[in-house]
């Protein structure tokens, strides 16, 4: 078990007029090498409950064990703790401050207390999993276009080599290639490292494809925790919280109303087309 | 953390205050300031009168109306103190070569009345009408400055603005600050250079944000043909009604009574 919360609960600004529970009672447990997705409509708590996972912001009641410690016990290192649980803001090219993209990148590891030689060997091989040319890395970060200075963000944190990895909206704002790219690259990073992680998302069609478990959240409460065959197939549900299962769900619930004996938790475009063929011929066999 | 700052204290309620004109608040509080020079004595109990009737029907909680009182407590101390000790007047006792005096102590208690009840009346201000509002009703009211050539409008506008901004980039700030900590930035440990240093991070960003932002909106009003004030209408323009001639009567009742007071030598 590498993350879990116990019973957490958040709320904005106690004791005045603005108060607002952003979390609710949430227990969550996120075991190593795990790749989860988190949605949910906005206001829902997905960020708040990001930011409780590192330690960014401690909860107003519950608890926070990272690897079976609880985190905001008396003489716990934070910063350590945020070496391990990387996290990637939503728009995290904002954060770029540095003259040149390599040591911008170097920010993260030299906090870490490690040697400038290690430094910069750390930042090049961040910045060369997340795609981004040599030619760049003597540029200032604010002359590269929007989807470079995101992956140069990304890679600050990556730098770091963080045994769990949390992304808040990592493709926000970007087009549906450098969508693809950043994603790809994420589940590569996934599959080569072995680290866990945590993609923020609203778009169920990016969380179809990638992730192995789900975590819906609604009005700061958890509403659904599985894998999205099983999320998806409450997409009636979804949809009352603002949300809505991925297109693939409705073909496929649709085909099925109408006769036709397909399999109705295929999510993504490959499995869809996989059953309907199926269920085409079967249905000439007969 | 720094999302706890709530600038601009204002509390929404619905209450007669809250929904009265800005510009009768504005007046009511300048009017109120200065009925309190105008009282001796007595007059003081007229003044909190007044202002414990108004903070009655504003509906805000007394804590929130106190909170304010806080920031100025260090200010009344110092202000008591060396009325007490450098007033010349009757002796009450002596220590050492300090004279507490009778002149002393009774300037002192009025001055603490009347810094009290001044920030409570424009903080009641403040607690019933929302920022905007007030650069509303500012505008309104300087209005008469234009012939003078004053860019009323323009003071408005970036008066306006400045406050609009400032939530915005309290946020941005706790936001980087946060993704810096999250590489491992330290903003609290360390000697001042070090510190100052640690700082780079966190406003290098900031600035960045705010030029852009600041830019986006420049676009944005110019998009739209804004071109400062001349001949520009508002969506919700500054409308008297009855109540707020009746609460314009009700002010012009109480500052007479406070001059009447104040020529009675109360």
């Amino acid at each position: 078990m590498s993350v879990k919360l116990e019973d957490v609960t958040y709320i904005y600004s106690p004791g005045t007029v603005y108060e607002m529970h952003a979390l609710e009672h949430v227990n969550l447990e996120i075991p190593d090498g795990q790749f989860v997705g988190v949605i949910g409509h906005t206001g829902s708590g997905k960020s708040t409950l990001v930011q409780h996972l590192n330690g960014l912001i401690r909860p107003t009641s519950g608890h926070v064990f990272y690897r079976g410690e609880d985190i905001w016990q008396e003489g716990y290192d934070l910063r350590q703790l945020r070496s391990h649980v990387g996290l990637v803001f939503q728009y995290p090219e904002h954060q770029l401050f540095e003259t040149d993209v390599l040591t911008d990148v170097c920010f993260g590891p030299k906090n870490q207390g490690l040697s400038p030689e290690e430094c910069k060997e750390r930042a090049r091989k961040a910045l060369s999993s997340v795609g981004v040319s040599e030619e760049l890395y003597d540029k200032s970060p604010f002359e590269l276009s929007g989807g470079q200075k995101r992956r140069v963000a990304i890679a600050g944190v990556l730098a770091m080599n963080p045994d769990f990895l949390i992304l808040d909206e990592p493709t926000a704002g970007l087009d549906p290639k450098g969508r693809d790219e950043i994603l790809d690259q994420i589940e590569r990073l996934h599959k080569e490292r072995g680290i866990s992680i945590l993609l923020v998302s609203h778009s169920m069609e990016d969380i179809a494809r990638y992730v192995e478990r789900i975590i819906v959240m609604n009005k700061g409460q958890v509403a659904f925790d599985g894998a999205p065959k099983e999320v998806f197939s409450h997409y009636k549900e979804l949809e009352t919280m603002g949300l809505a299962a991925p297109q693939m769900t409705y073909i496929m619930h649709a085909l099925k109303e109408h006769g036709m004996d397909v399999d109705v938790t295929a999510t993504t475009v490959e499995e869809a087309k996989e059953s309907i063929l199926f269920a085409l011929k079967a249905r000439e066999g007969k | 953390m720094i999302r706890d700052i709530t600038l601009g204290q204002y509390y929404p309620a619905d209450s007669i205050l809250h929904r009265l004109d800005p510009r009768v608040k504005f007046v009511g509080t300048i009017a109120y300031i200065i009925s309190l020079f105008l009282f001796h004595s007595w007059g003081y109990v007229l003044g909190a009168l007044f202002l414990g009737v108004m903070i009655l029907i504003s509906k805000v909680p007394f804590k929130f109306i106190v909170k304010g009182l806080k920031s100025i407590m260090m200010l009344l101390a110092i202000t008591m103190f060396f009325n007490i000790i450098f007033t010349p007047g009757e002796p009450v006792f002596q220590i050492w070569k300090i004279k507490i005096t009778v002149e002393g102590l009774t300037f002192a208690a009025k001055m603490a009345i009347r810094l009290v009840f001044l920030i409570i009346g424009s903080s009641l201000m403040t607690l019933t009408t929302t920022p905007n509002q007030l650069t509303d009703a500012m505008e309104s009211l300087m209005g008469p400055l234009k012939k003078l050539h004053v860019p009323v409008h323009e003071i408005a506008m970036m008066m306006s603005i400045a406050l609009r901004f400032i939530p915005i980039l309290l946020e941005e700030t706790d936001k980087i600050m946060k993704a810096q900590m999250a590489r491992g930035a330290d903003f609290e440990s360390g000697n001042l250079i070090q510190k100052v240093k640690n700082m780079v991070p966190l406003l290098v960003p900031l600035f960045i944000s705010a030029f852009r932002r600041a830019n986006d909106l420049a676009l944005a009003m110019e998009a739209r043909c804004y071109h400062g004030g001349e001949g520009r209408t508002q969506m919700k323009p500054l409308r008297y009604h009855s109540r707020d001639y009746a609460a314009y009567g009700i002010l012009i009742g109480y500052l007479l009574v406070s001059a009447a007071f104040c020529i009675l030598g109360f």
